[in-house]
């Protein structure tokens, strides 16, 4: 089943082309990395896929989904990490779970927060406020976020950035428990490295342009 | 989901984070502080001229402190890209509109009801018997703002100038409730009779349903665009 199918987006801001005209599809279970260097389109093509930006031109679906006129359906499978944590600094972690949860109609339990944030090694720091996380705990708790919501399809804007290697380690561990679920991960990263433990396809956008779409085979065996 | 949940957990949170920070009701506070002092001094006023005048004082004084207070309603939301959260979630676009509108409105009735007294200790005014009257009308114009207000706060929080062009849009929307407030505010300082004044009582409902239900469905263009 393809969970994500895009047939020539394009985006452009006034003159300058960001996209241009980018087709690829990602089979359900898969894990698709996207590099390119800065600049090359790939947090807008993300955005994209994650209904957060629309295109100038061209077509996507997310699980059979149509990107425009079913967002709202499409919404209900995905969860985004971006650069930005999506977290409140003047909440604290527990709380910032809760209305995260409550805003995706979760309701979690006490135990459930605690352990997902045991999950990424952030449970001594529950009912510490946001504002003095460092990046790095502020990407495990947007990453408890995504253990607790277990998307269909995760979306995932240099996943392994402001990680140290145990969060590295967990990160790639979700991803792949993600995938023994079914689930679809796409990411964009610049480190091929540990890329190339979580993904078994990879592109390469540049200018815009999906120039070069490699087929790893696979990078990783999930068996 | 349901709607209601959705409203709670938008008001809980802006209430949970307005009580440790402290930053819109101190900022609301501290400029209608200003205000009040500035006519105080301004104007030495006996009881019936204060009642002729205070209430456009009392009313200049209430919008532009909620202007600060729904300023920064969405701008809260920008912090680490919170606002992209709230796009992406399931929850219902207009849920999120009436919880931002609940949470704006008990921080401007809350502001509205520690000033209030201040006014009349300034400028000597006696309020005890219209004291119900007014808190409906507190009640019914603050709501016309916050419904109007957070609308536009969403509109102008992704614009470079936003602290200019949200008074510079909000304004003019919200003349009918400016007008209709100071009305009725000044008749029942005056102790008239409430079929005198009882019309822009009704004009105050009247905005406030049809304007509550046009930012509800314009709400999710808006967060969407």
């Amino acid at each position: 089943m393809t969970a994500i199918q895009a047939d020539g987006l394009s985006k452009s801001y006034r003159h300058f082309h960001v996209l241009d005209s980018v087709t690829f599809q990602v089979h359900a279970g898969e894990c698709f990395a996207l590099f390119g260097p800065n600049g090359a389109g790939k947090t807008t093509l993300l955005k994209i896929l994650a209904t957060v930006n629309r295109p100038t031109a061209g077509h996507f679906t997310i699980l059979q989904h149509d990107g425009v006129r079913e967002k709202e359906a499409i919404r209900r499978s995905i969860m985004m990490l971006a650069h930005g944590s999506h977290l409140y600094d003047d909440l604290n972690a527990m709380e910032n779970l809760r209305f995260a949860m409550a805003m995706r109609g979760i309701t979690m339990s006490n135990r459930q927060g605690k352990q997902a944030l045991d999950r990424v090694d952030i449970g001594a720091f529950a009912e510490m406020k946001i504002r003095f996380f460092s990046a790095g705990m502020k990407k495990r708790l947007a990453l408890a976020k995504a253990i607790l919501a277990q998307p269909q399809v995760l979306f995932l804007d240099e996943p392994f950035t402001a990680l140290d290697e145990a969060g590295i380690h967990t990160m790639i561990e979700f991803i792949h428990e993600l995938r023994r679920g079914q689930a679809t991960v796409f990411l964009t990263t610049h480190d091929r490295a540990k890329a190339a433990e979580v993904a078994n396809r990879a592109g390469l956008l540049q200018k815009g342009t999906l120039s070069s779409f490699t087929i790893k085979n696979p990078f990783h065996d999930l068996s | 989901m349901t709607y209601l949940k959705v409203i709670q957990w938008v008001v809980w949170k802006d209430l949970i984070s307005e009580i440790r920070s402290r930053e819109t009701i101190s900022s609301m506070l501290f400029f209608a502080l200003i205000v009040i002092l500035v006519f105080s001094f301004s104007f030495s006023m006996d009881q019936q001229a204060a009642r002729q005048l205070i209430a456009g004082i009392i009313w200049v004084a209430f919008a532009f402190t909620g202007i600060i207070g729904l300023g920064r309603s969405f701008t809260s939301e920008l912090q680490n890209d919170c606002l992209e959260y709230l796009q992406i979630s399931w929850a219902p676009k207009g849920a999120i509109y009436l919880g931002k509108v609940a949470g704006n409105f008990l921080f401007m009735l809350a502001v509205e009801v520690l000033l209030f007294p201040l006014f009349v200790l300034f400028f000597n005014l006696d309020v005890v018997e219209e004291i119900g009257l007014l808190l409906v009308i507190f009640f019914l114009a603050t709501l016309g703002l916050a419904a109007v207000g957070t609308l536009f706060s969403a509109l102008t929080v992704q614009i470079r100038a936003r602290e200019v062009m949200l008074p510079v849009l909000l304004l003019p929307m919200v003349i009918p409730v400016m007008i209709a407030a100071v009305e009725a505010t000044r008749g029942a300082l005056n102790g008239d009779p409430l079929f005198l004044y009882s019309q822009w009582l009704q004009l105050l409902v009247v905005f406030n349903i049809v304007f509550t239900v046009v930012s509800y469905w314009l709400f999710e263009l808006i967060l969407d665009s």
